[in-house]
């Protein structure tokens, strides 16, 4: 196989592989969220504060997400 | 309690929802749209650089950089437009500025909660980052950032037809013309306005202020107490095992600052360059109102990843001027 084909074979099957990586940060969302659901339901005064830290949870699981799509792009468009 | 409540009835934007929609039917028949060229990097504008600093390099004008002198036009103004409200005397401000101010106020009943009497210093920073990356985010919602530009060679180009002539340049657009697709000599796009935050350069810019200046804030705070945090000799000598496990710690928040600008900067640009590109493939393949739909989610995205990096430097600066003892136990990274 010529090397431009296969470059362009091996950058579509590692930007597949990369963006597995994702799936991390849908749990960890998950998680969050289901914790910070639990704890308004017992508390339901409190759900201002739980919200405030809920979102600062999401956005830090969500960046562990952002990560792996940032590689499966740079593989894509840079290399 | 009885309220006379308005029954409610369909207005005249059902019909005018109807004819955009029967508009871009009739665009995307007449001139499908095709997948532009996606580049990482900014795109120039010009072959001749600005300027050419000694140390430095070539310094071009990319659309990004057009972007976000746009953005800052607009917060100038809006800058302007507040204060000629409040010196007004009004007590109640209405339309922008009031809309305006109920976000800052918000802003800082927040800045407040978490930072206590740093308040007034950390205030500044986080509120610029939160109305600079909002606006910067939302310009992608506004028709023609991203889809008017110029048009260059490029071995992997569309053939183009004129529209109009205006004066001495033609507006010229794309054509596929069907099974044709790819031409020799064809032409790409090279938008003049593109989001800024899909620039790797501004992202890692505001990661670095934003890191640098809570180092400054630690310092005004404590003094050069701050740097305890980093070489923890404390219990050195006093427990030895627990000193030494103490000090690793220490140096492992040096690490840990550096960690924190990479984790901002890929936070926001990872949103929104995915954001755009997702805009540009679902534009492709459905071209009538599906793009609608990707715009309200880019809508939150922007607004959401604008509050994250805001709050995330306002938590960073008061846990850095918080001290090493509190912050310990705050550990919110």
């Amino acid at each position: 196989m010529e090397l431009e084909a296969a470059t362009i074979l091996g950058k579509l099957i590692g930007a597949g592989l990369a963006a597995i990586g994702v799936a991390g940060g849908g749990i960890g969302i998950g998680v969050v969220s289901g914790g910070a659901v639990q704890a308004i339901g017992r508390n339901p005064d409190a759900a201002g504060a739980i919200q405030t830290n809920m979102i600062l949870g999401i956005a830090f699981a969500e960046a562990t997400a952002i990560y792996a799509l940032v590689v499966a792009l740079l593989i894509l468009f840079v290399f | 309690m009885v309220e006379q409540t308005r029954r409610w009835r369909w207005g005249v934007n059902r019909w005018l929802v109807l004819l955009f929609i029967i508009l871009g039917f009739m665009a995307a028949r007449a001139y499908p749209p095709i997948l532009p060229h996606v580049q990482l990097p900014a795109e120039a504008l010009s072959e001749q650089p600005l300027v050419t600093l000694p140390g430095i390099g070539p310094l071009y004008l990319t659309n990004t950089l057009i972007a976000l002198l746009i953005v800052d036009v607009l917060l100038i103004l809006m800058a302007v437009g507040i204060r000629r409200a409040t010196s007004g005397g009004a007590l109640m401000l209405g339309g922008v500025a009031g809309a305006v101010e109920a976000l800052l106020e918000a802003l800082y009943n927040l800045t407040e909660s978490t930072a206590g009497k740093w308040a007034r210093s950390i205030f500044p920073w986080m509120a610029t980052i939160v109305l600079l990356v909002l606006l910067a985010n939302w310009l992608e919602l506004i028709p023609g950032v991203d889809s008017i530009g110029l048009l260059h060679h490029s071995d992997e180009g569309y053939r183009i037809e004129t529209l109009t002539t205006v004066g001495a340049t033609e507006v010229q657009t794309i054509v596929t013309g069907g099974e044709e697709g790819h031409v020799e000599d064809g032409f790409s796009l090279v938008p003049f306005v593109r989001v800024p935050a899909t620039d790797l350069n501004f992202t890692l810019g505001l990661a670095l202020i934003s890191v640098v200046m809570t180092q400054v804030m630690g310092i005004r705070a404590l003094g050069a107490a701050y740097f305890s945090k980093f070489f923890n000799v404390s219990t050195l000598f006093s427990k030895p095992l627990f000193g030494a496990i103490d000090f690793g710690v220490g140096l492992l928040e040096i690490i840990s600052e550096f960690s924190k600008v990479l984790s901002f900067a890929f936070r926001l640009f990872g949103n929104v360059f995915a954001g755009s590109i997702l805009l540009f493939v679902i534009g492709t393949l459905v071209p009538v109102f599906a793009q609608t739909l990707v715009l309200m989610l880019e809508f939150f995205v922007g607004m959401i990843q604008a509050l994250i990096f805001g709050m995330l430097t306002m938590v960073f600066m008061s846990q850095a001027v918080a001290g090493h003892g509190h912050g310990a136990e705050e550990g919110a990274h």
